[in-house]
């Protein structure tokens, strides 16, 4: 246990202590969008179950999903899931076909470029599902 | 700026193998996910969702096709992610293993849960048509 803690520690200082600027920044915040769609979705697979196991429970399920909290969880998912996407497919793009192009300008300029993206596409969805949130939580109510 | 390239030959293991699959399985995940994610999430919107409509949706052969790609592509993607990120934490080969073991019973239990959701909703239309 001890050796597990202090692997941890090193881990996590290695995370926070590491100077790699655009290179570090979307490791660390592919880690964070990928862990946390994972964990959305795990959650996700169950609840959708239930419309076979326990039909009566997803009612319930969809209601939770309907809350005010759960829809800004919903937009920050979807932040998630479009930079998760961007990303990967920079990283699955250099590793395949330019292994070669993996050098510390071109990933700056290639990570730059990836938040852009991610917020583009980003920003008409938050828009459609905040509108959705204001009409049905707030007027609607 | 010289390019350094040297060319290495990986191991043909698992992690190698998993290594690969993150990045064929991440390339198929982009429109798998984004479509699902527009559709259901932004267009439809979670206020029009209830029982009926995901019963309606696994009426239609095509998208219960593609809701078990979808689970088999994002949670084999999603749980292997977490494990290459428990490899981080974790040092010691025993520990890893045994986290490796968890992750993969985990990954194992909840798929068949959603499979059998999905496949069981296509032998009760099934059954309804006979």
């Amino acid at each position: 246990m001890a050796t597990f803690i202090s692997s941890l520690q090193t881990t996590l200082k290695g995370y926070v202590a590491y100077r790699g600027r655009e290179g570090h920044i979307s490791f660390i915040v592919h880690r964070i969008t990928g862990l946390g769609t994972l964990l959305f979705l795990l959650v996700h697979i169950l609840d959708t179950s239930t419309v076979y196991f326990f039909p009566s429970l997803y009612e319930h399920a969809i209601a939770l999903y309907q809350s005010t909290p759960f829809m800004l969880g919903e937009i920050v998912l979807v932040f998630c899931v479009i930079f998760h996407g961007v990303n990967g497919l920079r990283i699955a793009w250099y590793d395949m076909f330019r292994p070669g192009a993996w050098n510390i300008t071109g990933q700056r300029k290639s990570v730059r470029t990836t938040f852009m993206i991610s917020i583009v596409l980003w920003l008409p969805a938050a828009y459609l599902m905040a509108r959705s949130l204001i009409i049905h939580n707030f007027l609607d109510a | 700026m010289t390019a350094n390239i040297r060319t290495v030959t990986p191991p043909k293991n698992f992690d190698t193998f998993a290594w690969k699959w993150m990045r064929y399985s991440g390339i198929v995940l982009v429109p798998l996910v984004w479509i699902h994610v527009l559709i259901q999430d932004v267009l439809v919107g979670v206020h029009a969702i209830d029982l009926d409509y995901v019963v309606l949706r696994w009426g239609m052969i095509g998208w219960q096709v593609y809701d078990i790609l979808l689970l088999a592509f994002t949670f084999a993607h999603g749980m292997n992610g977490l494990r290459q990120v428990s490899n981080d934490f974790i040092h010691a080969e025993k520990a890893r293993k045994a986290v490796a073991w968890i992750i993969f019973v985990l990954w194992l239990v909840i798929s068949a849960i959603g499979a059998i959701a999905i496949l069981a909703a296509a032998a009760k239309n099934l059954a309804a048509v006979q």
